[in-house]
């Protein structure tokens, strides 16, 4: 139908792409394929969204072209503008185009104008997860290890008396080793990329608390929970069953989405107890999260844990707001019991 | 550095008028300015703490006047000081509300910084209240401070005269350095005492596995002046030459 438009379109104004005889006119520029039939080309004309400089035109798109095919032919003429980087909108303050995004289904005459973004230089979700997970997993062995420079030189590869000390390593140890086995095997990531500078601000965040906490637990003067082994023995129930529940949603999500796709659907409980927190919140792999770290800190009755822990809820609690928002815009059925992160409460 | 801070990020307090501060590009200007009441609010709250920093300025020249020496001069104006800048909090919530169109952000880091030298170094250290480094931050910030909430009052009543602009743009090239070295070299005398007192500090061993080492802490602080003052500082003559040019060719075709 939107082909039929366009011929319209097309017989109805003169001297766009037709020649003096009527038949199109062929233009040596940038293609995509060769036309089996007399087949309508659209032009793309890209401009700058600031300055409304024009940058490129491309001439005789296909209309079935998508997005991310206009990229790949933007990037052609522009090559430090890799696809990644770019964002391309119909209005220069709107919505980015979606890379899948059909050039005949959008509301374009059949020569687009499309506005262009640099959204800067651009990394991997997967590269920025793993150096900022194996940071910590690292650094607190450092810490744990005693190496030397870090308490007084008596303390060197020395080790804590406590045992609490080296049950929380081992916890610490495998929270980071999960979160790495994870980002290379179980998330599937709707974003490729992300911009680079996100990645000296989050590793900061992470090697820098996790140094801070480590600090302290290895410390030699350490003081073990007030409760004593009762205390450490229900926080450890807590990190446990967390991290466990942790992994089920992960899992839950991960089943949602076929691979390679980039689908979105309501996440529903299934037959693994741990997902039936899915009826109260929207994001249980964060409510988990947190109580992890809770139970983290109550095992180690540790300060900088605490703030640790509750600088990481203000975080997550953001963004399980704003996914139930999305939710609640994208499906109309969504089940109205759901709270973004803490149930009945937030 | 509060000094700088103070000057250079606030669009706030109000203001059609002026382009106070903080980088608004050149061409969007929005005209959502606050209401009828918020701006009468407003008007009342730039006018007392213009009086306020009068009221020191005053309360300066009247005890140099009286003790002939221009030191230990910061007992004189302690409470005034410690009122009107502990009352400038409110700008915080000003954002906040909306009814200024500055970051909420910024304006916390540059009322808190002043807060900072005020409570936790000048009250907490009684030591270094008679260091004349503490007059060479009180003069910079009470002349900074008149020029600024005139500024905004007149701002707001739209009317607000070219001497005003001038000084708040111009003055602040000596002002800042001056309040800048003030609050350093206060904080630096500091120390000692600080050292020797274990002033707001912790150390282990305790219950909750914490320390803080508020010596360490202050010399942190002063580290990061090194960064944040050349920053600030550039901004404000950026804009300088963005609004005095502005209204000298404004000037020309009148």
């Amino acid at each position: 139908m939107d082909l039929n438009m366009s011929l319209v379109a097309r017989e109805a104004s003169p001297g766009l792409g037709l020649g003096l005889n009527g038949l199109p006119r062929i233009t040596p520029t940038k293609t995509t394929k060769k036309p089996k039939k007399a087949v309508l080309f659209f032009e793309v004309e890209i401009l700058d969204a600031k300055t409304r400089e024009k940058l490129c035109f491309l001439d005789k798109v296909e209309p079935h072209a998508t997005i991310a095919e206009i990229k790949n032919l933007f990037t052609k003429t522009h090559p430090q503008w890799y696809p990644a980087r770019q964002s391309l909108r119909l209005d220069p303050k709107g919505k980015s185009l979606k890379d899948e995004d059909v050039l005949q289904k959008l509301p374009v005459g059949t020569t687009a104008t499309l506005y262009f973004r640099d959204l800067g230089a651009q990394i991997s979700w997967v590269t920025v997860f793993l150096t900022e997970y194996a940071g910590p997993l690292f650094i607190y062995l450092l810490f744990y290890f005693r190496v030397p420079f870090i308490y007084g030189h008596k303390y060197d590869f020395t080790s804590s008396r406590h045992t609490v000390v080296h049950l929380a390593c081992i916890c610490h140890s495998f929270h980071y080793i999960k979160r790495l086995l994870e980002t290379l095997f179980v998330h599937r990531f709707s974003h490729g990329t992300m911009p680079l500078r996100n990645i000296f601000k989050n590793c900061t965040y992470y090697w820098g608390f996790a140094a801070w906490m480590a600090y302290y637990i290895n410390h030699p003067l350490y003081t073990p929970p007030t409760y004593g082994a009762q205390q450490v023995k229900l926080a450890l129930a807590i990190f446990v069953i967390c991290q466990l529940g942790n992994f089920s949603i992960h899992m839950a999500l991960r089943d949602l989405r076929p691979a390679g796709s980039k689908t979105r659907k309501i996440p529903y409980p299934t037959k693994n107890p741990f997902t039936w927190l899915f009826l109260l919140v929207s994001c249980p792999n964060y409510t988990y999260e947190v109580g992890s770290w809770i139970g983290f800190a109550i095992m180690t009755q540790c300060l900088p844990v605490a703030l640790f822990s509750l600088v990481g809820f203000t975080q997550m609690t953001i963004w399980a707001k704003g996914k139930h928002r999305s939710y609640l815009k994208e499906f109309r059925d969504y089940p109205p019991l759901r709270m973004p992160i803490i149930p009945f409460l937030l | 550095m509060a000094a700088a801070a103070a000057t250079a990020a606030t669009k706030g307090n109000g203001g059609g008028g002026g382009r106070a501060g903080a980088g608004e590009a050149g061409g969007a200007r929005k005209k959502k300015g606050p209401g009828p009441l918020a701006t009468a609010y407003l008007v009342i709250y730039n006018v007392v703490m213009t009086a306020g920093w009068l009221v020191i300025a005053v309360g300066l020249v009247r005890a140099y006047l009286a003790k002939g020496s221009y030191h230990s001069l910061y007992y004189s104006i302690e409470k005034p000081l410690k009122f009107f800048q502990t009352g400038a909090l409110l700008e915080i919530l000003h954002c906040a509300v909306g009814i200024v169109p500055s970051s909420v952000v910024l304006t916390s880091f540059q009322v808190m910084s002043r807060v900072f030298l005020i409570w936790a170094v000048t009250h907490s250290v009684k030591e270094v209240q008679s260091e004349d480094s503490v007059l060479l931050f009180v003069i910079a910030w009470t002349i900074t401070e008149i020029i600024r909430y005139s500024f905004y009052t007149f701002s707001l009543l739209n009317h607000l005269p070219y001497l005003i602009k001038w000084a708040r743009y111009t003055l602040f090239i000596v002002l800042y350095p001056m309040g800048v070295s003030g609050e350093l070299l206060t904080i630096y005398a500091a120390l000692p005492f600080v050292r020797q007192a274990g002033l707001y500090s912790i150390s282990l061993p305790n219950k909750y596995n914490f320390s803080f080492d508020y010596y360490a802490f202050l010399i942190l602080i002063m580290i990061s002046y090194i960064p944040i003052f050349p920053q600030l500082y550039f901004h404000m003559i950026h804009q300088r030459r963005k609004i005095l040019s502005h209204t000298e060719e404004h000037k020309k075709f009148e």
